[in-house]
């Protein structure tokens, strides 16, 4: 290993100067670059991130006030966008089933009972089946479906209604 | 009304002031060297691709755009920026980087026998 003579210092002394400024010649270009960006507008990304950041600050400090969290308030919870929502959806459609004007919060309920759960619902079927038939048809078992049914045998016209459990019947059947 | 200059350009240097008989330094033959050689231009470009890759450029322009965001995008010179960038940008060129590049040169000055 030679000792470090004044020729060596003064090597690595150049080499630094020149390294540094290339380095220097870079950053300038960086900064000339990031300028024109600005200048420019074409960063367009930089006002959105800052309304990004407000709006989620403002719903931060919705969503941890106090007042707003507890759902039993009763219905005026507030979500991040600042809309209430009633406890029970309330608009109101037609039933596909029985044809009857029903608010949409008690729709499954409705359904369930005009559709075959329950007991009452198996003795509707005799009378809504007209009504039922053409427009609606349920997406598993089949129109060309053959099947006895068990507990009773139900005169149809064309076409087959299905509900729920083991009411398939097709074409007619006389009894 | 001339829009404030936000590019700060030195004027260009007379010709007579340029005394003919001053001994060019070490510094000036070598740069000269660098220069006619096409060495500076590929030290440049190697440089520039280093620092791409390892994130120091992407950090550089974070930087920038912290401080276009303070100082509003039209009020801001490059001068500020390379001045915010500067000292930031020096002390952060990964170890590896800068030990490359100086090896590089200094192969050069050691080939060019000076």
């Amino acid at each position: 290993m030679s000792v470090p003579n004044e020729e060596n210092l003064s090597h690595s002394q150049l080499s630094t100067h020149f390294f540094l400024d290339l380095l220097d010649s870079i950053i300038v270009d960086v900064a000339s670059e990031c300028h024109r960006v600005a200048r420019l507008g074409l960063d367009s990304n930089l006002e959105e991130e800052d309304e990004e950041l407000k709006l989620s600050a403002q719903a931060r400090v919705r969503a941890a006030d106090p007042s707003n969290t507890n759902e039993a308030n009763g219905k005026y919870v507030v979500d991040i966008f600042g809309q209430t929502h009633p406890a029970v959806a309330n608009e109101i459609f037609e039933c596909m089933n029985c044809g009857r004007s029903i608010m949409a919060g008690r729709f499954a309920p409705h359904l369930e009972k005009c559709m075959g759960k329950g007991r009452k619902a198996r003795l509707k079927v005799t009378r809504s089946s007209t009504a039922a038939q053409n427009r609606y048809s349920r997406g598993s078992p089949v129109s060309t479906y053959s099947n006895y049914s068990t507990n009773c045998m139900n005169r149809l016209a064309n076409g087959s209604s299905i509900f729920a459990g083991d009411e398939h019947s097709n074409g007619t059947l006389e009894s | 009304m001339k829009p404030k200059a936000s590019v700060n350009r030195p004027p260009t240097p007379d010709v007579v002031e340029n005394a003919p008989e001053r001994e060019p330094t070490l510094q000036e033959l070598i740069n000269v060297k660098l220069i006619e050689t096409g060495e500076k231009e590929r030290l440049m470009e190697l440089l520039r691709e280093r620092l791409v890759d390892c994130g120091w450029k992407d950090e550089m322009k974070s930087l920038c755009r912290s401080v276009v965001k303070k100082k509003g995008r039209n009020n801001v010179t490059v001068d500020e920026l390379v001045h915010v960038i500067t000292p930031k940008g020096r002390a952060s060129v990964p170890d590896s980087i800068k030990a490359e590049l100086l090896q590089r040169i200094r192969t050069f000055l050691v080939s060019a026998a000076l």
